[in-house]
């Protein structure tokens, strides 16, 4: 393993100083570094999330490192990566992914362990292991930040009554009109076995029964007027244009519409899923080095912070959270839009991420079973 | 043995006070030890359940189907055969359970047995992690209480002082594990001690709270019941509520039945004690392959049971029933493990069924949590025989004051109906059966537990059957005794004879024939481990100063005089007394 590795980035060496893109910053902060790259490619959502990370992440590594960030989009899954390390030929350094999808995929083997040592101590010399979240070393993945998955709804489609909680986006009595989902099990099952009141603390356990799965599926089922999506950017698109009055999404991008882009639509917080994303280094990722150096610089406490500025995501470190400050170019004060600020997340659950990493392919084959029956099947995660 | 001396009041005073403070804090103490041990106590079996695939998400994580089902019937029937061999230790064969406990209590004779004490805990562990259909709570209540006596041997504590740090570990064994610190407190003075004694009560209270410092450090779960605002229900739906009350009586009687009656029919199967718990085990497992609801404490199909339509009338039903079937089976055969976790369950599938028919019948469906919650105190309340801690488990956890005066309602009819029909709970029904009647109160209980032994005396007068009459009337005279005991060569007990008779048969010049010749009074004569309630009932049909204790050969072993016996009853009521009326 190290040994192709190693080859790789001699290769990657050599192929630099031909091309005579020499990179002298690079070489000074790390004089005996032997793999050397001249650009490093990250895998990552797109949207208002990359602009987000090319602001506060890529633009000042590149500037402190000499490395170009080239950014390559996907709407998660596993499948492109499994092919890819199959194929031997990894074209990503760093993956950005849900914990989840990195726990899974550490399991099979497509991802590099990351050293222990990789985050750096918070600025006032906290060592990484009490600053970060519980949770936020994996085997091979550090939590970055957190995200939810929450229900927004538009502002003006519910005159004189506004959703208040989780089972209102299956009211639709009371809240009329489509409504857009994830085509995903995860979250979706959550929020409708919710509905039915059940404590968040024990939603796993009762999803772990042939009755909580057919209840929560018999939930969903009943929603007239479903709209499935899958790129992160389209629920908010589908909302801002009204073709849908309620549509789930990710937190950042609904604030971005509401913020950016004065679009009428507010966030339900109650029933909000929590989820950590996390950077992971791909097997047969070309510049592994260089990679890891990414790693430890976006994840030290002020690029964290700055990160907060452009998107609502709450930091996976307890010494960014505390320099949350406003948004970059609105001025909103980002504290109220950060799901784990105490007011938005009292109804929050976090998500179970060893329980979907075990059951992910039977949960996903009863999801699509029941509810996707006449759609074609989509790509397996 | 002093006079009793009823006027005396022990402890009064600054020395007193401090004795009395240094108990409520010997009670946070344990309460502290009790809670920390139910606490590791159900994080064991959960981390076993989800190890041994009996939990949902244990079962859920796991990917291979035929391995799975395997498990399901495996599991449990090991888990049997090792409860079995545990219980070939226990001098009893069997686990000791909060029965015992009360028992100790109510006869005063206090001092758990720590080495069953902690045998029953694993025996219990072992059930409850290996998925048999039995609670957690009688575990854990017991575990508590054989704390609480513990402490109180430790520190040389008379028995008084030993019931109530009994009390303070079972108070808290039940603060921590229901998060409910006023339901243990009322558990341990409904059901353990059952009298109310300011003296108890504070030391009681302190180990309840502690428990439930501890529990809400400790444990992070969501409440039992959670319920979120229920709806209020319609004034005709208490009448519901109390009909639920009066039927749950009846489930409750035939739970505990069943249970009863399978342990009679386990006794005459053609199977080792030891073994009948694997048997069960198997007999659970491959009916859980169908109904996987039936595994362990049932935790999921609770929650559900709450849920409007979740369940089908009929699913509803066959769920109840085969819980029931499997509790019974169970506990029985010999697994080891409480009778309430289960009541829960299959009074909550009880009212969701009462609530759905009710549903079916033109009634609203946003009340259906009152119903179940009815159903499940209707059905629990009986079967421990706590209607008011059950009603303080459903206020604590609900915090809804309207889903208790539900409880209230069907409480209300489920007790008396089932105290009459059944009995008081089913400990009280178990102890019946093992000689102990709480029916009419502790005076009662401490008499028949005491034995006649330790009132035994020596200086009952014994005169050989070869003694002349005029001999014997001599030998009286000396002595100071009106009785005398006719005791054979081989020292059986022959007859008693008074001075009286004696007096007779000298009068009429036979004063030179041998007792053997003379008549003898009859007299009952009691063994040395009668009561000492049976002697005061023989007492009342005959007049005379002492019974006579045999052996069961015959072999005459001494007397018991019937003041000794007046003075133990005088005795043991001061005691009571004192125990339930002092104050400290």
């Amino acid at each position: 393993m190290a040994r192709v590795e190693r080859g790789r980035g001699w290769r990657a060496l050599l192929l630099a100083l031909a091309l005579g893109a020499g990179v002298p910053g690079m070489l000074e902060a790390e004089p005996l570094a032997t793999p050397a790259a001249e650009s490093l490619t990250v895998l990552s959502w797109g949207g208002a999330y990359e602009r987000a990370q090319r602001r506060a992440l890529f633009a000042p590594f590149s500037e402190a490192s000499g490395l170009a960030v080239t950014v390559e989009r996907y709407n998660g899954g596993l499948a492109a990566l499994r092919r890819a390390v199959q194929a031997g030929s990894v074209p990503w350094d760093v993956i950005d992914m849900t914990r989840s999808e990195a726990m899974a995929a550490c399991q099979e083997g497509l991802l590099e362990p990351l050293p222990e040592d990789l985050a750096a101590p918070a600025p006032d010399g906290t060592p990484a292991g009490r600053d970060f979240l519980e949770g936020a070393f994996g085997a091979c993945s550090l939590t970055h930040s957190v995200f939810a998955t929450v229900v927004a709804y538009r502002t003006d489609a519910f005159p004189g009554r506004r959703p208040t909680e989780i089972a209102d986006l299956f009211d639709q009595r009371r809240f009329p009109g489509p409504r857009a989902l994830q085509r995903t099990p995860s979250v979706n099952l959550e929020w409708a076995l919710l509905a039915y009141d059940v404590p968040r603390e024990e939603l796993y356990r009762l999803l772990s029964t042939r009755r909580g799965l057919s209840l929560a599926l018999a939930r969903l089922a009943s929603l007239e007027n479903l709209r499935w999506w899958e790129a992160g950017n389209t629920p908010v698109e589908w909302l801002v244009d009204g073709e849908v009055t309620m549509a789930s999404g990710y937190n950042g991008r609904f604030f971005d519409a509401m913020v950016n882009r004065d679009a009428p639509i507010a966030i339900l917080w109650d029933g909000q899923v929590q989820e950590h994303e996390v950077w992971a280094i791909p097997r047969h990722a070309a510049h592994p080095e260089a990679a890891r150096r990414f790693i430890r610089f976006a994840t030290a406490t002020e690029r964290q912070a700055a990160l907060t500025r452009h998107i609502p995501y709450g930091p996976s470190r307890h010494s960014a959270t505390e320099r949350i400050t406003t948004h970059a170019d609105s001025g909103v004060d980002m504290r109220l839009h950060i799901p784990t600020h105490p007011l938005n997340a009292r109804g929050a659950v976090t998500k179970d991420e060893g329980w979907y990493a075990q059951t992910h392919a039977r949960i996903g084959e009863l999801f699509r079973g029941a509810l996707l029956a006449e759609e074609p099947l989509p790509d397996a995660p | 043995m002093g006079m009793p001396d009823a006027g005396r009041v022990e402890g009064r005073g600054a020395r007193g006070v401090l004795r009395f403070l240094g108990l409520v804090a010997l009670g946070g103490v344990i309460g502290g030890l009790a809670a920390l041990a139910a606490v590791g106590f159900v994080a064991a079996v959960v981390w076993l359940n989800d190890l041994l695939l009996i939990s949902p998400r244990g079962r859920m994580m796991f990917a291979h189907p035929e391995w799975l089902a395997l498990a399901t019937v495996l599991v449990p029937s090991l888990g049997g055969l090792i409860v079995g061999q545990l219980h070939r230790a226990i001098p009893e064969g069997r686990p000791h359970t909060p029965t015992d406990a009360i028992a100790a209590v109510q006869t005063r004779r206090g001092r758990l047995p720590s080495r069953a004490g902690s045998l029953s805990a694993l025996s219990g562990l072992v059930s409850l992690g290996a998925g048999a259909s039995v609670g957690q709570y009688g575990p854990l209540v017991h575990m508590g209480a054989s704390l609480g006596s513990a402490g109180a041997r430790l520190l040389r504590l008379g028995r008084s002082d030993d019931n109530i740090t009994i009390a303070c570990g079972v108070a808290a064994a039940i603060a921590t594990a229901f998060n409910a610190p006023l339901a243990g407190i009322v558990f341990a003075h409904e059901v353990v001690l059952r009298h109310y004694a300011l003296r108890a009560f504070a030391p009681v209270a302190a180990a309840a709270l502690v428990g439930h410092v501890i529990a809400a450090q400790v444990l992070e779960r969501g409440a039992l019941f959670h319920v979120v605002d229920p709806a209020i229900p319609r004034p005709w739906e208490f009448a519901a509520f109390l009909a639920i009350g009066g039927l749950g009586a009846l489930v409750a009687g035939g739970y505990m039945h069943a249970i009863l009656g399978v342990g009679r029919l386990a006794s005459r199967l053609p199977l080792a004690a030891p073994l009948r718990p694997a048997l069960a085990g198997a007999l659970l497992g491959v009916t859980a392959l169908w109904v996987p609801d039936i595994l362990g404490m049932g935790q999921e199909t609770l929650r559900f049971a709450t849920i409007a339509g979740a369940f089908g009338s009929v699913e509803l039903a066959t769920v109840m029933g085969l819980k029931l079937a499997a509790t019974a089976l169970c506990l029985g055969m010999g697994f080891g493990g409480g009778v309430f976790s289960p009541a829960l369950v299959i009074g909550t599938l009880f009212g969701a069924l009462c609530g759905t028919l009710v549903g079916m019948a033109g009634g609203a469906q946003d009340t259906f949590v009152f119903y179940a919650i009815c159903g499940m105190v209707a059905v629990t309340a009986p079967v421990i025989g706590a209607p008011l801690t059950s009603l303080l488990i459903v206020f604590e956890l609900t915090g809804s004051y309207a889903l208790t005066t539900a409880a209230l309602a069907s409480v209300t009819l489920a007790s008396p109906i089932a105290a009459q029909l059944f009995g008081r709970s089913l400990f009280d029904i178990q102890l019946t059966s093992r000689g102990l009647d709480l029916s009419s109160g502790r005076s009662r209980a401490v008499l028949e537990d005491a034995r006649l032994a330790e009132l035994l005396s020596d200086e009952g007068v014994t005169l050989a059957p070869e003694l002349s009459i005029n001999a014997a009337i001599h030998a009286l005279g000396q002595a100071g005794h009106g009785e005398a005991y006719l005791v054979d060569g081989a020292g059986r007990y022959r007859g008693s004879l008074t001075l009286a008779d004696l007096a007779v048969m000298q009068e009429d010049g036979r004063g030179e024939a041998t007792l053997a010749e003379c008549p003898t009074t009859p007299r009952p004569v009691l063994g040395p481990e009668a009561s000492i309630w049976s002697a005061m009932r023989r007492l009342q049909e005959v007049t005379g100063e002492a019974i006579a204790i045999v052996d069961e050969q015959d072999r005459f072993l001494g007397v018991v005089f019937e003041a000794s016996i007046a003075r133990a009853f005088l005795r043991y009521s001061d005691e009571l007394r004192r125990e339930e009326h002092g104050t400290g």
